[in-house]
């Protein structure tokens, strides 16, 4: 890896005021040595080294763009037809069936359906966004909308692998494995891949699949704001944190004997690291986590409901060198109106939109919107034709998502789809398409981003994937 | 993707195919099969096929006929033109309107492929595309693998002794098992490891079989075993110990999806408070060995079963602890039978990838995309399922008329009271209600104080009894319970209950009855189906159980989809050795016993975990097993062990349920409480399967927040100070560690060891004015050692 040394934000960390002012780590060094004994400068460096990182990551291929992503992941499927993909010819057609909608998508469906909400064009850009997003709207100029995403699978299960990991199968590795195993953590107190999820329910997006198991997301309760009640065990009731890292140091030195006599294993490492870092976090988390520590002006501005702490909290941990953040809205499948499409809507948009534009906001303001890449969406959109009369089922042909900041032009609305909304025509965007762009902001080629597994090279786009280098600044 | 469906597919297209041509076109028929259909079928056929509704363009590719005829742009292929043909100008990417495949221009050489296949004529020998070879005439669709094609599925295929091969490293083989596993190692080159040295092994059989360590002495009691017989009597004692049914039941109970509440808890569907009862009968019946077959069949049926003692009405509980949906009664008829039909569909699901691997209810809302089952094969199943009802019945002997009104009566007040609550709202927009509503209130008293007074025991248990839903009144959905009356199910159109076709007789599936399936006569055909599981489907319920109890054994499974035997699951890697292994459990009663032993004397399974690099790089995911697989002790046998070296472990057997995780609670973990929804924090930690459907394995992973847990938790500092009070009156420093050693690691500690644990104790001694020995038996009990199994 590179070494870049404006990566290492340590001197910003709650840790070191915790602990170790000069004498204190001549002791550790002393005790560390003591308990290494025989092991002599090797062993030594290798304790003392566990602070910096067990397996050396990859390293970006090129200079990056961007260098923390954040997903904000709407489960279920939101319709793009009623947010960011106007489509007029609709109103002309209400209750038809032409040809060119008589698709296949997973349920019965009727005729098409007009969109209730009204949209306008907003800022310089002109991009055309709906009544039910007016945050969002606000900052058009940000936003580099795709209206031609378009996915292989009508069902949930299969496609929400897909946009995680690029296949549709729930065992290969997810983007933000891919990305940790790929940069690794920039923070060592934190996991560098976190998932923000109100239930532990899909627990399998956050999966790292065939990559070592040190890159699994690792998964926080966002529906709380007290760090107390979203990470369980997180304080000791007895020892400080300089007893504390005196026991870990001797577990440590326990389990690297262990592991030199029973030989290479990705768990016997990856449980020594899990260790480090769970030590460092209960004193980085009672900080990070903490939302409620931000000043009453910035919580107004995103909002008080789980998704706002989530987006807050999103900030707050790429403020502090989380590589990825994935925060799903909600538990189940919230954005799966299959039916009542406009009530559903009109309840569940504004706490989003006040979130996400909140995010984009706050990025700006402190200097981080540029070197952090926001994408939006889900793991497909919504049928023009109606289900059940006043819902939309899942459509995998044709959707939008969004990206902002991280060195992607704002501003722009790329793609179309067909008049009706259903199918991507121009300028098609797939999923690997999405993964190889996003891999490419944060410096890698995704083609050569690859793990050998089984006997071949693997990689998150498989043998797929298109940069999208027009949509980049 | 869609591309990876098509690529399975090919396979079964092949050999026909090559069969029809004749000899001098073989070599451009080769180049067409390697270089030519693996394209097409990769890239194209999502688009492109019969298989497609609409395929773009009008374009189908997937027969000779249909690429020459082309779609709405012309011809595909004109044979020996490749420059008028339109396929390969799409591949060059010349002509901006058309460039294929859409996601990325293919490689020169692929093109160059086409190029040349078309110059050379263009042959195809595909003369029929494979979606109208495999639906009928009289269906829309038809499952992705005809029935007839399917019966010649390997998964179902009789099962056969197979001889023992010859072992190429006879001092090597142990077992007859050895020989099949040799056979894969050579044709790998690989080779196997060396034996685990005994002290290894005894761990590992202890932890395999029972679930828990063993005790240091008995570690060196069998390192200084010389004799041969040794290991195999080590083995025969832990089949004999009450410990084992804890451990393989608890097994079990991850197939059956067992749990004591329901995915909501809401007035219809409370949680079940003898759902332990199903548990205790899981863990005896393991311990008593009770063939697999019978184990089956009494799950669906010990009261119908000859020989029924009427504590076998626990079996019942595998359906009858079944995840149910609440059914609030103010919503529309069809909503209700929409979850209904949910809790149907839970169990075929569970059933049928629990027993048999197969994916049924993939068939719900049309013919299985892949596998030969059909929508008719799936309601036949949910029929079975819609003629059972979840009730509670007594576990003693009772006169029948006094025990059908016992659980009647159960039946009613906990139905009854679940509705109630939710029509006191209505009650008071719908006045017609008012007095049925109070009729029913009334009654729930009468039933809750009358009951009140009985204490029979009871399990939850399933009786046969049709279920309807009954939309008739405008306000209210009442479900119509017809004790005795079994109901066939219409087909539900695409799913949709209120859009319902033929009605079909219940019924086993098509493919895997010998013959055409006989209608199930006898109640709700629950004993009938147990029977076609463990009859006519019996080589791929044995399959499906044998290989289970290899993956547990090995941490890896023979077919590494234990729950999909069909054509989208994975193929065995040893099948010789699945169906040799299979065949003999049958043979031998189904005793998984004496399966157990097979394995467990196997020289496969006495290997040592160590990696060694040469192999690891040929083989990484150990298919091959040219080692045994090393990993981390699951949450039951960690919880366990760290009990037992505590000192704290309460072997008490049976009973409620408690708290995992207090501090006082130290009975064995399979006993704790389960919850479909809201697990316990530690199962949440340490991957317990999600119990609200069935999870074909359980997925391992190494997170911080388990670290939290070691590190912080009132529990394991409660176990610290356990083990450390253990050694309380040892005198010596360096005897105590010795004694800790001993308990945590099974083993003495080396010099090193012994000079960590004084320095690290002095170190603390210093900061406290006394060594904090807690402190320091939290580190051993959290070494990667002791949670590691090799």
């Amino acid at each position: 890896m590179q070494a870049n040394p404006s990566y290492n934000r340590e001197s910003r960390l709650s840790m070191n005021k915790l602990r170790e002012n000069g004498n204190a780590l001549i002791t550790r060094r002393a005790f560390v040595e003591s308990l290494c004994g025989g092991f002599g400068a090797i062993g030594l460096a290798g304790m003392l080294g566990a602070d910096t990182a067990a397996a050396a990551p990859i390293g970006p291929h090129f200079a990056p763009k961007a260098r923390h992503v954040i997903f904000l992941f709407l489960t279920g499927g939101p319709s793009h037809i009623d947010m960011f993909d106007p489509k007029p010819a609709l109103h002309q057609y209400a209750g038809q069936r032409p040809d060119s909608v008589d698709l296949r998508t997973e349920r019965m469906t009727g005729g098409l359906l007009p969109s209730p909400f009204a949209f306008h064009r907003h800022g310089q850009s002109g991009a055309e966004i709906s009544e039910l997003l007016p945050k969002l709207a606000a900052v058009a100029d940000d936003l580099c909308i795709i209206r031609s995403m378009y996915t292989f699978n009508p069902t949930h299960t299969p496609a929400r692998n897909l946009i995680h990991s690029g296949n549709i199968a729930s065992t290969h590795p997810t983007l933000g494995a891919w990305i940790s195993y790929g940069l690794g953590t920039e923070n060592r107190n934190l996991p560098g891949f976190v998932a923000l999820s109100p239930s532990p329910r899909y627990s399998k997006l956050w999966r790292s699949g065939f990559l070592p198991s040190e890159h699994q997301g690792t998964h926080f309760n966002h529906s709380q704001t007290d760090p107390e009640k979203m990470i369980r065990y997180l304080r000791n009731a007895k020892l400080g944190p300089d007893a504390q890292r005196r026991q870990l140091d001797l577990l440590t030195a326990l389990n690297r004997r262990h592991r030199e006599a029973a030989g290479p294993d990705a768990f016997l490492d990856a449980r020594i690291q899990a260790m480090e870092t769970a030590y460092r976090m209960q004193f980085e988390a009672l900080d990070v986590f903490d939302v409620r520590k931000e000043p009453a002006a910035v919580r107004q501005e995103y909002g008080s409901t789980p998704f706002a702490n989530g987006c807050l909290l999103a900030r707050r941990l790429v403020e502090r060198g989380v590589r990825y953040v994935h925060l799903y809205y909600g538990p189940g499948q919230p954005w799966d109106d299959h039916k009542e499409i406009n009530e559903n809507l009109r309840k569940r948009c504004p706490d989003m939109d006040q979130g996400a534009a909140a995010l984009i906001t706050d990025l700006k303001r402190r200097g981080l919107f540029d070197e952090t890449l926001i994408i939006w969406g889900g793991e497909f959109g919504r049928t023009p034709v109606s289900e059940a009369g006043d819902g939309r089922d899942h459509n995998p042909y044709g959707f939008t998502m969004w990206m902002a900041g991280g060195g992607v032009r704002g501003g722009v609305t790329h793609g179309a789809t067909d008049e009706f909304g259903f199918q991507a025509v121009e300028d098609r965007v797939s999923i690997h398409d999405l993964h190889a762009t996003i891999l490419n902001q944060l410096g890698f080629d995704h083609e050569r981003l690859t793990y050998r597994y089984s006997g071949r090279d693997f990689r998150l786009t498989d043998v797929h994937g298109r940069v999208l280098k027009e949509l980049l600044s | 993707m869609i591309s990876t469906v098509g690529v399975r597919r090919a396979p079964l297209l092949l050999l026909p195919a090559l069969l029809a041509v004749s000899s001098a076109q073989t070599p451009r028929l080769d180049h067409f099969e390697r270089k030519i259909r693996p394209v097409i079928v990769e890239q194209c056929e999502a688009c492109h096929s019969s298989a497609v509704d609409e395929p773009m363009g009008g374009l189908r590719l997937d027969s000779r006929d249909a690429l020459r005829q082309g779609g709405q742009s012309g011809p595909a292929v004109v044979p020996g033109q490749p420059e008028h043909s339109l396929l390969l100008k799409a591949l060059t990417y010349k002509d901006a309107n058309l460039k294929m495949p859409p996601a990325g221009k293919l490689p020169e050489k692929v093109i160059a492929d086409f190029r040349q296949w078309i110059a050379d004529g263009a042959v195809d020998p595909r003369t029929t595309p494979p979606a109208e070879a495999a639906s009928s005439e009289t269906k829309e669709d038809g499952p992705g693998t005809p029935i007839e094609e399917g019966r010649k599925w390997w998964a179902f295929q009789p099962l056969r002794r197979r001889p023992a091969l010859p072992a190429s490293n006879p001092d090597w083989t142990e077992r007859k098992i050895d020989g099949f596993i040799l056979a894969k190692l050579d044709e790998n080159n690989l080779q196997p490891s060396p034996p685990a040295d005994p002290r290894t092994l005894i761990r590992r059989a202890f932890f395999d079989l029972t679930g828990l360590p063993p005790t240091c002495a008995q570690v060196e009691a069998f390192a200084a075993d010389p004799s041969p017989d040794a290991y195999a009597g080590l083995i025969d004692a832990l089949l004999d110990s009450p410990r084992y049914g804890e451990r393989w039941g608890r097994h079990w109970l991850d197939v059956a999806r067992w749990a004591e509440d329901h995915p909501t808890s809401e007035s219809t569907n409370r949680p079940h408070p003898y759902a332990w009862r199903y548990r205790d009968w899981v863990i005896e019946a393991f311990n008593r060995d009770i063939p697999y077959d019978r184990f089956i069949r009494m799950q669906f049926a010990a009261d119908l079963l000859p020989g029924f003692e009427p504590a076998d009405m626990r079996a019942l509980g595998y359906i009858g602890n079944s995840p149910m949906y609440h059914k609030d009664p103010r919503l529309s008829r069809d909503v209700i039978e929409t979850l209904a039909s949910d809790d149907w569909d839970e169990r075929v699901d569970a059933v049928s990838r629990g027993l048999m691997g197969l994916t049924v209810a993939c068939a719900r809302c049309h013919d299985h995309k892949f596998d030969p089952i059909t929508n008719n094969d799936y309601y036949a199943l949910a029929g079975v399922f819609a003629s059972t009802w979840l009730v509670k019945r007594p576990i003693v002997a009772m006169d029948p008329a006094e025990a059908d009104k016992l659980v009647w009566d159960h039946e009613r007040l906990y139905r009854i009271k679940g509705m109630v609550g939710n029509l006191k709202e209505l009650d008071t927009i719908a006045p017609e209600l008012h007095p049925r509503v109070g009729a029913m209130t009334e009654e729930v008293e009468k039933l809750e104080t009358e009951l009140a007074k009985d204490a029979t025991p009871l399990t939850h248990a399933v009786v046969d009894c049709g279920v309807w839903i009954d939309g008739s009144t405008p306000t209210v959905t009442w479900i119509d319970l017809r004790p005795g009356q079994p109901r066939d199910l219409p087909i539900f159109i695409r799913g949709n209950v209120a859009n319902t076709g033929d009605i079909v007789p219940r019924r086993f599936l098509t493919v895997l009855s010998k013959g055409a399936p006989e209608p199930f006569r006898q109640g709700s055909g629950r004993l009938e189906l147990a029977d076609k599981i463990v009859n006519d489907a019996a080589p791929l319920t044995a399959r499906v159980w044998v290989n289970r109890v290899w993956g547990w054994h090995f941490g890896q499974h023979l077919v590494r989809t234990p729950s999909d035997f069909g054509t989208q699951g994975q193929r065995p890697t040893h099948p010789v050795l699945l169906d040799d292994l299979a065949a003999r459990f049958v043979q031998n009663g189904w005793s998984l016993k004496w399966l157990h032993r097979e394995i467990m004397l196997s020289a496969a399974y006495r290997q040592a975990s160590r990696q060694i690099e040469t192999a690891a790089k040929a083989d990484p995911d150990n298919r091959w097993l040219w080692r045994y697989a090393p990993r981390r002790l699951d949450i039951e046998s960690w919880r366990d062990a760290v009990l037992q070296v505590s000192g704290e472990l309460n072997l008490d057997m049976g009973g409620p349920s408690e708290p995992v995780d207090t501090e006082c609670e130290a009975r064995r973990t399979v006993y704790s409480e389960i919850s479909r929804g809201r697990p316990h924090a530690i199962f949440q930690l340490y991957d317990y399967p999600d119990a609200t459907q069935h999870t074909p394995q359980r997925q391992i992973t190494t997170t911080p927040l388990q670290q939290l847990f070691v590190l912080n938790s009132a529990w394991f500092n409660y176990q610290s100070n356990s083990l450390a009070q253990r050694v309380r009156h040892i005198k010596s420093a360096r005897e105590k560690v010795r004694a800790l050693y001993q308990y945590t690691l099974l083993r003495n500690p080396t010099t090193r060891e012994l000079g960590q644990a004084i320095t690290f104790l002095q170190s603390r001694e210093a900061d406290l004015g006394y060594p904090p020995w807690p402190e320091y038996t939290q580190a051993l009990l959290s070494t990667n050692e002791f949670i590691y199994l090799r």
